[in-house]
């Protein structure tokens, strides 16, 4: 600890500190426009000048590069620290339009007014696009520019002698104009130390020197994934977010939550005219803290304005038509369940819930389902896969409640990812990953059937063919088990090297060896349980009786686990989602309700689900899109979409995220909750709720784990839905099933995956505008397996599955040596899910296999 | 993951021996730009994954040096010495007349078809040839240097070498 007098002021701080994040919690404003937090000081900008007694040569110092000691002696406020940073600041004004900034005046000016001073009217702050938001902006007046002496006067030059640089506008994400750019590199700095992907550079030298990203090209062409940790650093108006570019002023913060993946990042959202127009990262979620990626960050702006379902729906012959109001479309929606009800009884009604949704809205759901209809068929469409994971670890670990935190992985030196790219689907955990492998060395075993943006953080990357991910991920259970060094002829490349690494981490005896899985929803439950009872094997291999504390599962979509443990859990396998489809295709399901999911695009097996949802008497679908399904409804119930709902998620570490709505409803938008409640009470069952906290309170008391908002408010981000059991076991279960290779002459094997860009909303309304950078919009074919039927780069070419008769997908092929030959990748969400139509609905551990054909000139 | 071209592999062979965190960036960066004339973008990628470097990275580099060419060179470079000896002769004289002869507004540009540029060079200390300019054909490996010039003949030059004519002269050195 140390003693220092900050301002008169004495404080006990730790020694060491840089001392400028000193001076900012104290709560004192000062300029600092290159330094980033928590990373090493660049001291470019030198506007953090303070004075510090004593200092040598001169007492004037930055307090970027000074760190805390005891006995310092620090002033902020002083004559020359003000008159030194003013100097400062005018030099880098040189290189930034400055009028408005050195005007003592710009407080008079309103938008649009006409500059009374200066006849060049052009870059002006009031034409900018970061007016009032601005930290240029304001750091100029908390140095008072205003009264240092203004460079321009008199002068008689326009305002700039050379053309400013060209601004890229070329991606639908993420605005580049280099002529605000005051090279304070703090956007380089953040993608390489913040987020290791190292897409921004300077170019140049002197004065020509600029920020360029990849190899001096467009945004587009380089790595950049999006994620806008550049945005969020930037001082200027260089680096902007294209959507609501020009309207990003927030009137209002809401702290709140994003459904794009179960990492569960916090977002804090910006509103105006009661609509989201910016995101920001919301340091509360200890796993993301100031990262999100480019779905938490645009994820609002998937869905245009008028696709955004605001009146309720009802059936008229073939047609959806508006309904004249809420309460016409409620009651037919009652009526129609009830005659079901009462012609063919409650079990021909099932309910399908979804993991996009909240906790609360789950558990009104399931009571509707329970105590208003009276079903046990519950489920949601990637149940299953999620019940055969969990039962593996019911079974090995003695609990699904896993109690290993996500925070740990960042500190491990060790780690093995098991699954599909966790970079696409789960991109802050990945970015968690690369900070173990970056800041403190780790290895990185990855087990995956496809090149992705990990493997050059990788140790060793472990490539087996699809289907044989479980088998892989055993193998190194076997051999750390066993005490030969002995592996078989058919394991992977890699496996020893791996084992040895493993075992080398144990003979170090760390004890954080993170096991982390990522199933991919696409392949089918019986793939995703495999590869969980490997990856139990594998941490208690590992770990022995921390087993359980050392396995991390990351299901595909948001709130899997919230949604489980609210009660949307079939009464038997009889009744679960497999299940669900077949009776609704043989009639013994009559009627449905649909809340926020969509199975057409979830689950494999189209054609299955499509008459099944064909041969429906009543299908009430509740959500905010008009989603694929929804032409088949009879009622659709317009509801508020995800950002703008009231409620909690459970992420994948079981850490209780709030989720508060940011924007007003439109139209005849309601809560799912107020619909749910509503339709129950059609249905002749009172249940009250009037707002997501009294559901809470109702789930904390029936529900272990669960807390009400007010605990949840007192420590945000912080509480787990986990009961700490202190017997977790440590069985290893009977090694998984294992597939055998296909030969390639029975079709090539499909991978598919969560991608990052494709959009779950847009592309479940089937929009062409899904993945906006058209981008993952083709398969990836081993050039080896395109020569052999001739289809070169860029071709478009059929697809035509083996297991549904007559079901093709046409789409263009890239050819692609980051997959095995004899196997395909093709993003799950392409073409609103056209993929599932190729799979069947039953899931198996062999991989689906399909026919590549080149498509024949007319 | 990138796809492996025969030009992928072709750059892949030509920088396998430089390691990474070796300081030899530099070093793959001119081997590149000799074997090619330029660094090209595929070439900037193979050398930042052979270094295990961002490519950004590789780029910020590369762009620094004037003399690392971007992009192809023209097949025949006017650089003109802009040293002070060079000065001191009329240099400025003589590059104003051969951007005259070539319709240059400035150094760095080139000609519509692509076949000539004229360049800013730095004095290499070959003074007692002031005021000179080197005639380069990058992909020839040939380089005149035509010195003691006068405007007269800087304007004959460069007329021959716009016309496509060989020019006389010039001491030739092979690089």
């Amino acid at each position: 600890m140390a003693m220092i007098t900050l301002n008169g002021k004495s404080i006990e701080v730790d020694e060491g500190l840089p001392l400028v994040e000193v001076i900012k919690d104290q709560g004192i404003t000062i300029t600092n426009l290159c330094y980033i937090d928590g990373l090493e000081p660049y001291a470019g900008c030198r506007t953090c000048i303070v004075e510090i007694e004593e200092a040598r040569p001169t007492e004037i110092q930055l307090a970027c590069t000074s760190k805390t000691a005891d006995g310092m002696v620090i002033r902020t406020e002083t004559e020359a620290v003000k008159h030194t940073r003013q100097g400062v600041m005018s030099m880098i004004l040189a290189n930034h339009p400055d009028r408005c900034l050195t005007c003592h005046r710009r407080v008079h000016c309103m938008p649009g007014d006409i500059c009374l001073r200066d006849d060049v009217v052009t870059h002006r702050c009031l034409t900018c696009s970061k007016n009032y938001r601005c930290e240029l902006q304001t750091s100029c007046e908390i140095v008072d520019m205003g009264e240092f002496s203004e460079p321009w006067v008199g002068e008689s030059r326009s305002y700039y002698e050379t053309p400013p640089p060209e601004p890229d506008r070329g991606n639908p994400y993420l605005e580049f104009d280099p002529q605000m750019c005051i090279i304070c590199t703090r956007c380089v700095r953040a993608c390489d130390d913040l987020r290791h992907t190292g897409a921004l550079t300077l170019s140049g030298k002197g004065h020509s020197t600029m920020i360029a990203f990849g190899t001096g090209g467009q945004i587009h062409e380089s790595d950049c994934d999006f994620c806008g940790a550049c945005i969020d650093v930037c001082p200027t108006a260089t680096l902007m977010e294209k959507p609501n570019k020009w309207r990003g002023l927030a009137e209002d913060w809401t702290n709140s939550a994003c459904n794009g993946c179960s990492v569960g990042c916090t977002l804090s959202y910006g509103t105006a005219n009661d609509q989201p127009v910016i995101v920001r990262p919301d340091r509360i979620n200890p796993v993301s803290r100031d990262q999100i990626c480019v779905r938490g960050r645009f994820g609002y702006t998937d869905v245009p304005e008028r696709e955004r379902l605001i009146r309720s729906l009802i059936r008229n012959g073939d047609r959806l038509l508006p309904a004249d109001n809420f309460d016409q479309a409620l009651d037919i929606a009652a009526t129609s369940l009830a005659t079901v009800k009462e012609s063919a009884g409650a079990d021909a009604i099932a309910v399908l819930g979804s993991p996009l949704a909240t906790t609360e809205e789950a558990y009104v759901l399931g009571r509707l389902a329970r105590e208003a209809i009276g079903t046990e068929h519950i489920d949601f469409s990637h149940g299953p896969l999620h019940r055969a994971v969990t039962e593996a670890f019911v079974s090995g670990l003695g609990t699904d409640q896993l109690p290993a935190n996500l925070t740990d992985i960042e500190k491990a030196r060790t780690i093995v990812v098991i699954g599909g790219d966790i970079e696409e689907s789960h991109q802050v955990v990945s970015l968690r990953v690369k900070d173990a492998v970056k800041k403190h060395g780790a290895k990185l075993i990855l087990i995956s059937n496809r090149w992705s943006e990990l493997v050059p953080f990788s140790e060793q990357w472990l490539q087996p063919f699809p289907g044989q991910e479980a088998a892989t991920a055993q193998a190194l259970a076997d051999g750390l088990s066993s005490s030969t060094t002995h592996i078989p002829d058919t394991a992977v490349e890699n496996t020893a090297d791996a084992i040895a690494t493993l075992r080398l981490a144990i003979a170090n005896a760390e004890s954080n060896i993170p096991v982390i899985l990522a199933p991919t929803a696409g392949h089918g439950a019986v793939r995703a349980g495999g590869e969980a009872i490997a990856a139990v094997n594998l941490s208690i291999a590992i770990h022995s009786s921390e087993a359980a504390h050392n396995l991390y599962y990351l299901p595909t979509d948001a709130n899997v686990i919230g949604l489980t443990d609210a009660g949307i859990v079939p009464g038997s396998t009889e009744n679960d989602f497999p299940n669900i489809i077949e009776k609704a295709k043989n009639g013994t399901i009559k009627a449905l309700v649909l809340h926020n999911d969509n199975p057409l695009l979830n689950t494999p097996g189209t054609p299955d689900i499509e008459s099944a949802l064909a041969n429906l008497e009543v299908l009430i679908v509740i959500d905010s899109l008009k989603s694929t399904a929804t032409q088949h409804a009879t009622v659709v119930l317009a509801e508020l979409p995800f950002h703008a709902k009231d409620g909690t998620l459970t992420s994948a570490d079981r850490r209780i995220i709030r989720q508060r709505p940011a924007g007003a409803p439109q139209g005849d938008e309601r809560e799912g909750i107020a619909i749910l409640t509503a339709l129950a009470r059609a249905l002749g069952t009172p249940i009250n709720y009037n707002s997501a906290a009294d559901v809470m309170r109702d789930i904390s008391s029936s529900v272990v784990g669960y807390v009400p908002y007010d605990e949840l408010t007192r420590s945000p981000g912080k509480i787990r839905a986990l009961v700490e059991s202190e017997s977790t076991t440590a069985q290893q279960l009977p090694a998984p099933t294992v597939s055998t290779i296909p030969p390639v002459s029975d079709g090539l094997a499909i991978i598919t995956g969560r991608s990052l860009f494709t959009s779950w909303a847009a592309a479940s309304i089937h929009s062409d505008e899904a993945d906006k950078l058209h981008r993952e919009e083709s398969a990836l074919v081993h050039p080896q397996d395109a020569e052999s039927v001739g289809i070169r780069n860029g071709d478009q070419a059929i697809l035509a599955s083996m297991a549904n008769a007559g079901s093709e997908l046409r789409i263009r092929i890239r050819l692609d040596d980051g997959i095995s030959p004899g196997s395909i990748y093709i993003p799950h969400y392409y073409d609103g899910g056209a993929l599932m139509r190729l799979m069947p609905l039953t899931s198996s551990a062999e991989p689906t296999t399909l026919m590549l054909q080149a498509m024949q000139p007319a | 993951m990138p796809l492996e071209t025969e030009a992928r592999a072709e750059l892949r062979a030509l920088v396998a021996d430089f390691a990474p965190n070796d300081g030899q960036l530099m070093a793959a960066l001119h081997r590149v730009q000799h074997r090619y004339g330029y660094i090209s973008r595929e070439a900037l990628e193979v050398v930042a994954e052979q270094l295990e470097m961002f490519p950004a990275h590789v780029y910020g580099a590369a762009s620094f040096y004037d003399e690392f060419r971007l992009e192809p060179p023209a097949s025949t470079t006017i650089r003109w010495c802009s040293g002070p000896a060079c000065r001191l002769e009329n240099g400025n004289g003589i590059r104003d007349a051969m951007l005259a002869v070539l319709g240059f507004d400035d150094l760095g540009e080139r000609t519509d078809d692509g076949r000539i540029e004229m360049v800013n060079g730095q004095c290499n200390g070959t003074c007692e040839q002031a005021p000179l300019v080197w005639v380069e054909r990058p992909f020839e490996h040939e380089r005149r240097v035509v010195g003691k010039l006068t405007a007269a003949e800087a304007i004959r030059i460069t007329r021959e070498i716009r016309d496509g004519e060989s020019i006389d002269g010039g001491h030739e050195t092979v690089f």
